[in-house]
């Protein structure tokens, strides 16, 4: 939800105020998107321009039916009804073809765009699969998500629109004023100055429209983000009777919030009608004109039908141009940030080989690694060596590189020197999923997803068998609880879980661990929100399980810190002490620093 | 909805649909003069007749410009002020709601309704109001003014109007449960890629993305051929009904001939019915966009009457009581969440008098929280009472109860704004003096520099530590008879949360205390312990007490010390 609301909003203000970069590179990349389906795009292209025609000639001629009718009483000849039947059997015909035309191009033109866009979404999704860990520090979720939800659906909609649109209005419009010309250059002219006159309107209207809109959206971000705060902190607001404060905050914003929005509507909705009364001022004139020659003979009623018509379906067009303009602009601006994603650094393939040591001993060994986050170096020249089986505690200040320990050999991050191998092998030799598949890991971020809690224990290794789930379930403790809840196994969790506490979110992604049964295992503080009682329980069963397993630990508690084979205290990215605990605690150094701080109790 | 729509000002809405109506018969007319002017001016040759009736039309569209701007006006401001008052209202009542009713809808789905929910239904009713009004009009008025031209030319209309019902109804029937679907697949849609985001590095560490991305692409597949299916009813449904009024057109001409030849209808008039036809199409169309957009608005305006309706739980009694002294004690109480097979507290019974400290200690998930919520009444019990001062909290309105009771909910929230700001939350009236006494005292001097320091979203700009210590504080501020921490020193070091318990004593020398912690250290000099097993009090007394005789918290102290006295 966190980000979801804001994303909204951005986006929103982004399509307001759209300004592509690179206007014609963008279109040719997202017409490569349509590849597939150019073959649908000449059609309807060729379909567009056949009923655009067929609706232009359609009112000239339904207007001849008028003069036979005309002629017919003036010249007291009687009407002839042979021909009156031939034009509107006719017209009849072009109306039946506009309707086969304008299917045609609105289901092509849906196939086209949602295919299209079923692309581009897949593109996204299989480039977050691609794109290194550092990709999801610089950008944040709500952002990436307004771009694969809002800006998708965005180019979904302008593009049906937009491509029939604009061929259609600029047939449309030559054709008709064609038309109007050969009927009457004067009366046209006369048609013709509608169009100043609605830009002008328009010019006048736009700015407050966009003023407000943009103000509306601004306030509302604001007061989404009041509400999502005070129920998120709900407890806290009650206990201390703060609703009052709240609410006040709230109608203060609410309050202005109602007025951006109705002006926004106001000036936005009364554009449609000043623009009619143009007109209307205009069609008067165009029959009063038009009935004088009429009158003197120099146009026929029939074609004073259809001009009349002309005239009223003229400016709509024109208007509708306008707008897919703009709308274009917002798609192109929205393909780009698509773009944009898709040509994020993906994770790097390394074409040459790295040396690897076939006669190490050792299961883990980190070599000489540099690295640092954005540039900043945090290790230097780090040096680790972890035997097959060992339990590593790993212990240090906030900062000090304990996680990024994890993070490379799980090779999240990229290394800038030095090397990593796993039973000799540099793991750039192989690709990450070979690495990954031989560590499992509880992360400190319980993250489970929507889905039944059988599916997301079974997210370790899709092979399980039910078996191998429950036992999991059990060596985590998690059995007695998932027993408890409404549909045991098969309760769903949420989108954020909420629907079990944080303890009970961190017991199922060791679940979840335990199912993968990797070499390697690594903890980072998972058993840091489960109390010290579960926590026992677990330590033993996880002994037991670790077992022949090589496992780092990031540790936050004493009773991990005793069981380690090896303790690695780090500090600024380096290992500076090292030793089991009574050593390291008889240095008398940092780790008795960090001993005292963190773990040691007064009293014990 | 309709629920929702009453709450309109009846006389904004008639003069907003007056003007409405003054907008669309002016517009209406507009066409009827035209065919004076061909019948009476035009085939006569009458030219100053032709102006006449030419300043007639300029004034009936000026006429028709005024009603649209009155009735756009009233109809815009009448429904954004709705918007703004059911999202008013919506907030006023989530902050009624005690923790029961607020679990049951959940943070997230309380947010959609105040915020996106609202949004619908105000579009809704502005668009809704204006264009079932305006589209109704235009479609009887369009036919009637026909009628008037010609009562002939008119039953033709009159003749398509089954057939675009019928159109209609199709689309209702078949589009719009296809729209709903549509919106679920892409609720899916976009919540698989959010938790590809949101769980990136778990999905790489299994090595699940092929699976992920295969998930998803299905999921898209399957909105994609919806999105494909529904746009295809719709590309059929607008030309369909274009062609229904054109061809219709075309029999006006056939049967208006034959008539004018007949003498029974003037030219003219063909003219105009064919204007008409243009009106009636515009108002069928709109007509039809108000029917598709319903249903969305409908779901939003049963959610949002779901939150309204939604009866409180814990209610304010009739004739709430005064305490007298500060003792507090469960009697046999037991609780359950609703829906929950099993209790979460059971028996529970429990004495403490002014001046003591009890503490909570417990495994994750028996109830501590639980049971701290049912003093503050987040809660109801479901059996026994809970008392403070000899009095059932029952029996005590929210805000007195709340003025007694000073809680550290275990999740540490700050808000947005400053320190100042957080701190004046538990305690209005607090000079800048009495917010530093209540920093120092929670050993957070260290990192506020000043009262005025900017707090981001959620405290974002603080670790867990500082924000557990600035919660503290903003708990001891506030004058209270009873001070609850919930698991509130959990993440602070073993030094500070030692010198912040220190520190409170003073304040709290008079009040109640009760602390929630996991850490035997943090527990251990309470008066009273109580010791939480699988929801039932599994042992009471002083931590000497309890190390003596009582196995679960024993073993509590073996998992936290249990290889001390190895080394």
């Amino acid at each position: 939800m966190n980000g979801k609301g804001m994303g909204d909003n951005n986006n929103k203000k982004g399509l307001i105020n759209a300004k592509p970069k690179n206007m014609w590179g963008t279109i040719k990349r997202l017409l490569g998107y349509m590849k597939k389906s150019s073959w649908l795009l000449v059609l309807t292209v060729i379909v567009a321009i056949a009923g655009t025609i067929m609706q232009v000639i359609s009112p000239k001629i339904l207007g001849n039916a008028l003069t036979l009718i005309f002629n017919g009483i003036k010249q007291s000849s009687g009407i002839e009804f042979g021909g009156l039947l031939t034009i509107l059997l006719t017209v009849a015909a072009l109306y039946v073809g506009v309707f086969i035309t304008s299917f045609l191009q609105e289901r092509m033109m849906t196939v086209v765009a949602q295919k299209t866009t079923y692309t581009l979404r897949n593109a996204l999704k299989a480039k977050m699969n691609k794109v290194p860990i550092s990709f999801f520090d610089k950008n944040a979720t709500g952002n990436l998500m307004s771009i694969a939800a809002n800006d998708v659906d965005n180019i979904a909609t302008n593009l049906q629109q937009s491509v029939i649109g604009i061929i259609s209005s600029a047939i449309l419009i030559v054709g008709m004023l064609g038309m109007m010309i050969s009927i009457s250059p004067i009366l046209t002219l006369l048609a013709c100055v509608s169009i100043p006159c609605s830009l002008l309107v328009m010019t006048l209207l736009t700015p407050q429209t966009k003023k407000n809109t943009k103000k509306y959206y601004n306030l509302q971000g604001e007061l989404n983000g009041r509400i999502e705060e005070i129920y998120q902190g709900f407890l806290v607001t009650k206990s201390f009777n703060g609703e009052e404060v709240a609410l006040r905050k709230f109608d203060a914003v609410n309050a202005k919030l109602v007025t951006s929005g109705w002006r926004a509507r106001f000036f936005g909705g009364i554009m449609m009608p000043s623009m009619s009364l143009i007109q209307n001022i205009i069609y008067v004139l165009i029959v009063v004109v038009g009935a004088v020659k009429v009158v003197g003979g120099s146009i026929i009623i029939g074609d004073m039908q259809a001009f009349l018509q002309y005239s009223t379906q003229f400016t709509s067009p024109l208007v509708k141009l306008l707008q897919i303009w703009g709308n274009l602009l917002s798609t192109i601006a929205s393909a780009e940030r698509i773009f944009e994603v898709l040509d994020a650094k993906e994770t790097l393939d390394y074409q040459k080989e790295f040396p690897n040591n076939d006669d190490e001993t050792a299961k883990v060994v980190f070599e000489h690694v540099k690295f640092g986050y954005n540039g900043a170096t945090l290790m230097k020249d780090f040096c680790m060596e972890v035997k097959d089986g060992q339990m590593v505690a790993i212990v240090g200040h906030t900062g000090a590189g304990k996680t990024t320990l994890i993070n490379l050999l799980e090779r999240f991050y990229e290394i800038q020197d030095g090397s990593i191998r796993i039973d000799g092998t540099d793991i750039r030799n192989v690709g990450p999923d070979k690495v990954r598949q031989q560590i499992g890991m509880v992360l400190q971020d319980t993250w489970l997803f929507s889905g039944t809690i059988y599916d997301n224990i079974r997210y370790g290794n899709a092979k399980a068998s039910e078996e191998q789930i429950y036992a999991a379930a059990k060596a985590a403790y998690a059995d007695d609880f998932i027993q408890k809840m409404p549909d045991g196994y098969n309760s769903i969790l949420g989108e954020e879980a909420d629907n079990i506490s944080h303890g009970q979110r961190q017991l199922i992604t060791i679940a979840r661990a335990f199912v993968s049964n990797p070499d390697i295992l690594i903890l980072d503080e998972a058993t840091s929100n489960v109390d010290s009682r579960t926590e026992l329980v677990i330590q033993s069963a996880m002994k037991r399980l670790l077992k022949g397993r090589t496992s780092f630990v990031i540790a936050h508690r004493l009773s991990t810190i005793y069981d380690a084979d090896r303790i690695l205290v780090m500090d600024k990215g380096d290992i500076v002490e090292t030793g089991n605990h009574k050593e390291l605690l008889s240095k008398n150094g940092t780790y008795a620093d960090i001993y005292n701080s963190q773990f040691a109790q007064k009293s014990a | 909805m309709l629920k929702i729509i009453k709450r309109l000002s009846l006389s904004s809405v008639i003069a907003a649909i007056s003007f409405l109506l003054v907008q669309i018969v002016c517009a209406l007319y507009l066409p009827y003069l035209t065919a004076d002017i061909v019948n009476k001016g035009l085939i006569t040759g009458d030219i100053s007749y032709i102006w006449s009736q030419g300043y007639l039309m300029i004034a009936l569209s000026v006429g028709s410009l005024l009603g649209a701007l009155v009735n756009t006006l009233i109809f815009s401001r009448v429904s954004y002020k709705l918007g703004g008052e059911l999202r008013s209202d919506i907030y006023r009542k989530v902050l009624s709601f005690s923790n029961y009713e607020f679990d049951k809808f959940g943070a997230s789905s309380l947010m959609t309704r105040n915020t996106n929910d609202v949004t619908q239904v105000q579009n809704l009713v502005e668009m809704g109001l204006k264009f079932v009004i305006l589209s109704l009009a235009m479609l009887v008025g369009g036919i009637l003014m026909t009628a008037l031209l010609s009562p002939v030319l008119a039953l033709i209309y009159l003749g398509v109007v089954p057939f675009l019902a019928a159109a209609a109804f199709v689309v209702y029937r078949f589009a719009s449960p296809l729209y709903a679907k549509m919106q679920k697949l892409l609720d899916t849609l976009n919540r698989f890629f959010r938790e590809g985001l949101t769980g990136a590095k778990v999905i790489r560490a299994f090595n699940n993305e092929d699976k992920e991305y295969e998930k998803y692409r299905a999921s898209n597949r399957e909105y994609t051929r919806a999105a494909i299916t529904a746009g295809t009813i719709m590309s059929v449904f607008v030309p369909l009904i274009t062609l229904l009024i054109s061809l219709s057109t075309l029999l006006i001409v056939w049967i208006g001939g034959t008539s004018v030849a007949a003498g029974t209808v003037q030219i003219g008039s063909i003219m105009s019915a064919i204007s008409y036809a243009v009106q009636i199409l515009m108002g069928f169309g709109m007509m039809t966009q108000v029917i598709l957009s319903i249903p969305r608005g409908q779901i939003s305006a049963a959610r949002i009457n779901e939150v309204l309706d939604m009866p409180l739980s814990v209610k304010d009694p009739q004739l709430p009581s005064e305490p007298e002294k500060g003792t507090f004690c469960f009697e046999q109480v037991d609780f359950r969440y609703p829906g929950a097979v099993r209790k979460t507290l059971e028996n529970i019974n429990l004495k403490v008098e002014e001046g003591q400290t009890l503490a909570i200690i417990g495994s994750t998930g028996e109830g501590k929280s639980s049971l701290v919520n049912l003093i503050a009444r987040l809660y109801d019990v479901e059996k026994g009472c809970v008392k403070i001062g000899g009095i059932d909290v029952r029996e005590l309105s929210q805000t007195k109860l709340h003025g007694l009771v000073s809680l550290a909910p275990q999740k540490s929230t700050l808000f947005m704004g400053t320190i100042r700001e957080n701190m004046l939350l538990s305690k209005p009236n607090a000079s800048d003096e009495d917010i530093w006494a209540a920093l120092e005292m929670a050993s957070a001097m260290e990192f506020v520099t000043s009262l005025d320091k900017d707090v981001e979203k959620s405290g974002g700009n603080f670790s867990g530590g500082q924000k557990q210590r600035l919660c503290i504080a903003r708990t001891l501020l506030k004058d209270a008879k009873l001070y609850i921490f919930d698991d509130s020193f959990s993440a602070l070091d073993f030094k500070t949360d030692t010198l912040v318990r220190a520190a409170m004593k003073e304040k709290l020398k008079c009040a109640i205390t009760v602390i929630v912690a996991q850490r035997v250290s943090t527990v251990m000099n309470a008066d009273l312990i109580a010791v939480l097993d699988h929801g039932k009090l599994a042992g009471l007394g002083t931590h000497e007490q309890l190390r003596a005789s009582n196995p679960i918290y024993q073993q509590i102290i073996d998992s936290q010390f249990y290889k001390e006295v190895a080394v």
